[in-house]
């Protein structure tokens, strides 16, 4: 219901019942948070967003505290504001201080706090933190020694993707958030999506660095280096800097990466649209043979979905397309096809991905992905890593000239760009499906994506007198409740299911540039659809340099593919 | 390692979130400590996460994760027997023992746990030794209590 408050002695409107920081929030007010999320239910444990209710004797969390008709609130009273600042002064009694050498150094929301507050010296001293930190995992790094117990990544490894790899452990000042029997995320049931690292106010969460390997191959002379470029993490980089689709963000850092040694840059695009030329012929093959077992198809890309299949749902893994995902196609392309024709030994060929992603780190190791200990992905930078490598190259993409990608792999078509959101893929694979089904006919093909990142998330696909039913959800809660409803209702009329671990696909995944806040991933999304139209094919298979790998290596079936795949 | 646990889980037979503590207290009291290996049995059967039931279980004082000695003294450092000197007596125990409190020695004679509060605040400060209260203690008669024990193991052996 519709309600009139008093903040500050301004009168503002806002709804009986919505919590005192939205409403606050949404008219400008700015009241600090360490331990809110959108979309989340509120804790009140940091107590950051402390406001002053008239008739209330103490202090309220404006986080927890319900608007009602004709309240008066003080945002920035001085008890309020000493209340805050006394927080922060605490938090900070046993941080270990060494913003100098901490990588989120100026992306850090304790450092910004303390700004804000205006905090001077330490003013409680109790023993700094000093727990060692856990670089076991392949992806994900943590060091407890800068947590602030805020709670955001239990929360989201719990409530949004069901695994609760990190949990409070113990209680009172001992309290720590750390993997099951404090031994290593390596051995948890982590599935390094890295949406920890999205949410958490400091550096306590971080990507494991492939910087430094990246840098000492860069400066070794029998490496040739080759960065692969995904298309969400163009979109990514867009975003970020503040340009638009038309600005040719690839063709400069192209130019960016071979100023800093790189031997040849490549568009992940075309590995992307051979991806999804495979998964639809799967598809396709399923859908012929009328394949109830494996029916439905789910997308494989997602590492760290194939992860939490293997280890929570092994009954759902031959759902799973046997495609390798575009940043391991591109890498074995490059090591064995093209080291092949231009008379370089795989060997030499050192290859670097560049995606939003932190468990692409992860899929890098897996023994499938590996020949003799070697992967086909030697690296695997996240949009985070590449931005410190081109800041410690002094590079700016701003004034930075452009250049063509490298060919063949230079060019991408819109499906390629469609792999960075969720609800992307489906379409790009039922694009594919389509022309597979019905080769040239006259027939429109009809995809109806829906128009808010909340909506339905599946439709169904009109190819001759077939109806194919496509969905698509973000986060393994989203998964785990589909595919829960699906078997309640016994449904058979969905095909296929694109699967991806982070909130939003790709454009929310745990590799992007830190933000506040969960809008990030609909820009990320948005820059991806405009992108869509520079493309230079509409769908997967006209990209010629998938086609023609097509041409040389038979579809499916073919036993080099399975083997790869296996 | 599950097969072992049926039966306390057929005590449980909606295997419900809530029967989370009561199954790992009957756990406790039957093999004396949370195993891992039980732990994710317990998971398994509740469908919680490992590391949600090893969060819980570490937040209460009154589960252990390694075996206890023969001996387990819980020294109380409730309010009443920290007053009257808990953590001198707990320092002394230390020495002779010679395990830290929340350890097992490795010969698995002797365990500490220091506990919150025993519930016998008039008699403090007060060890409990398997169950049995030691009431008033002193140094004096912490040292007569230990060396009492290990005279009675030797001639055992």
């Amino acid at each position: 219901m519709e309600c009139k408050i008093e903040v500050n002695n301004k009168m503002i409107p806002a709804r009986e019942g919505e919590s005192l920081l939205e409403a606050l929030r949404e008219h400008g007010f700015k009241i600090p948070t360490l331990c809110h999320m959108n979309r989340f239910s509120p804790t009140g444990a940091c107590r950051l967003c402390v406001v002053e209710v008239e008739g209330m004797k103490d202090l309220v969390t404006s986080c927890s505290y319900p608007v009602k008709d004709g309240m008066k609130v003080k945002t920035n009273s001085q008890r309020v504001i000493k209340a805050r600042k006394s927080l922060v002064e605490l938090l900070l009694s046993n941080h270990p201080d060494d913003c100098l050498y901490c990588q989120r150094n100026g992306h850090c929301e304790l450092q910004w706090l303390a700004g804000e507050m205006n905090v001077k010296e330490r003013k409680y001293f109790a023993g700094k933190l000093t727990d060692n930190p856990d670089y076991s995992s392949t992806s994900v790094a943590r060091d407890p020694a800068k947590c602030v117990l805020c709670s955001r990544c239990v929360r989201i490894c719990e409530e949004v993707q069901r695994v609760t790899a990190i949990d409070f452990i113990s209680r009172g000042n001992e309290t720590k958030v750390n993997s099951a029997f404090r031994k290593g995320l390596n051995v948890s049931s982590c599935i390094q999506c890295g949406q920890c690292i999205q949410v958490c106010p400091t550096a306590a969460l971080l990507d494991i660095s492939h910087l430094e390997k990246v840098q000492a191959a860069l400066g070794n002379h029998k490496k040739q280096v080759m960065f692969v470029i995904s298309p969400s993490a163009i979109a990514s980089v867009t975003e970020l800097m503040g340009f638009k689709a038309k600005d040719k963000v690839l063709e400069r850092l192209t130019a960016a990466l071979k100023r800093l040694g790189a031997g040849k840059v490549f568009n992940m695009g075309t590995a992307a649209d051979i991806h999804v030329m495979e998964e639809a012929g799967q598809l396709a093959e399923m859908l012929k043979n009328k394949d109830k077992e494996h029916q439905p198809l789910m997308s494989s890309c997602c590492p760290s979905w194939v992860r939490y299949v293997s280890v929570f749902r092994p009954k759902v893994l031959p759902h799973l397309a046997s495609v390798k995902s575009p940043g391991h196609i591109a890498g074995s392309l490059l090591k064995t096809d093209y080291a092949r024709e231009h008379g370089i030994a795989g060997e030499n060929i050192y290859t670097v991905s560049i995606t939003p992603c932190v468990a692409k780190k992860y899929e890098a190791s897996w023994e499938k992905n590996t020949h003799q200990g070697v992967s086909e992905v030697d690296a695997v930078l996240t949009v985070r890593e590449l931005f410190r490598l081109l800041r410690s190259f002094g590079l700016n993409l701003a004034q930075m000239e452009e250049e063509a990608p490298d060919s063949p792999y230079q060019q991408s078509s819109a499906a390629a760009y469609k792999l960075g959101y969720s609800g992307g893929k489906a379409e790009a694979v039922a694009r594919e499906l389509f022309r597979i089904m019905k080769g040239n006919s006259k027939e429109k093909f009809r995809f109806l994506q829906p128009k808010s990142m909340a909506g339905k998330r599946e439709t169904q696909v009109t190819i001759g007198k077939k109806q194919v039913g496509f969905a698509w959800v973000s986060s393994i809660a989203e998964a785990e409740d589909y595919l829960d409803a699906l078997r309640e209702e016994g449904r058979d009329d969905i095909h296929y299911i694109e699967v991806m671990a982070c909130l939003g696909g790709c454009a929310g995944g745990g590799g992007q540039p830190i933000s506040r806040g969960f809008d990030k991933p609909k820009a990320r999304k948005k820059l991806c659809g405009d992108m869509e139209k520079t493309a230079t094919w509409q769908s997967a298979s006209e990209n010629t340099v998938a086609a023609d790998f097509f041409a040389r290596i038979p579809f499916r079936g073919n036993k080099l593919w399975e083997q790869a795949n296996k | 390692m599950e097969s072992d646990l049926e039966h306390i889980f057929t005590h449980f037979p909606n295997g419900k979130r809530e029967d989370l503590i009561p199954i790992l207290q009957v756990i406790q009291d039957e093999k004396g400590f949370l195993s891992e290996e039980t732990i994710d049995a317990v998971g398994k059967y509740l469908r919680i996460s490992t590391n949600k039931i090893y969060g819980v279980a570490t937040f209460y004082d009154n589960f252990r994760f390694g075996p206890v000695g023969r001996y387990h003294f819980r020294l109380c450092q409730g309010t009443a027997c920290h007053v009257a000197g808990a953590s001198t007596l707990q320092k002394e125990l230390e020495k002779l023992l010679k395990v830290h409190a929340g350890e097992t020695d490795k010969s698995g004679l002797f365990s500490l746990e220091v506990a919150s509060c025993l519930g016998a605040c008039g008699l403090a400060p007060l060890v409990e030794v398997n169950d049995e209260f030691y009431t008033n203690i002193t140094l004096e008669s912490l040292k007569e209590l230990v060396r009492m024990i290990r005279e009675k193991e030797n001639e055992t052996l």
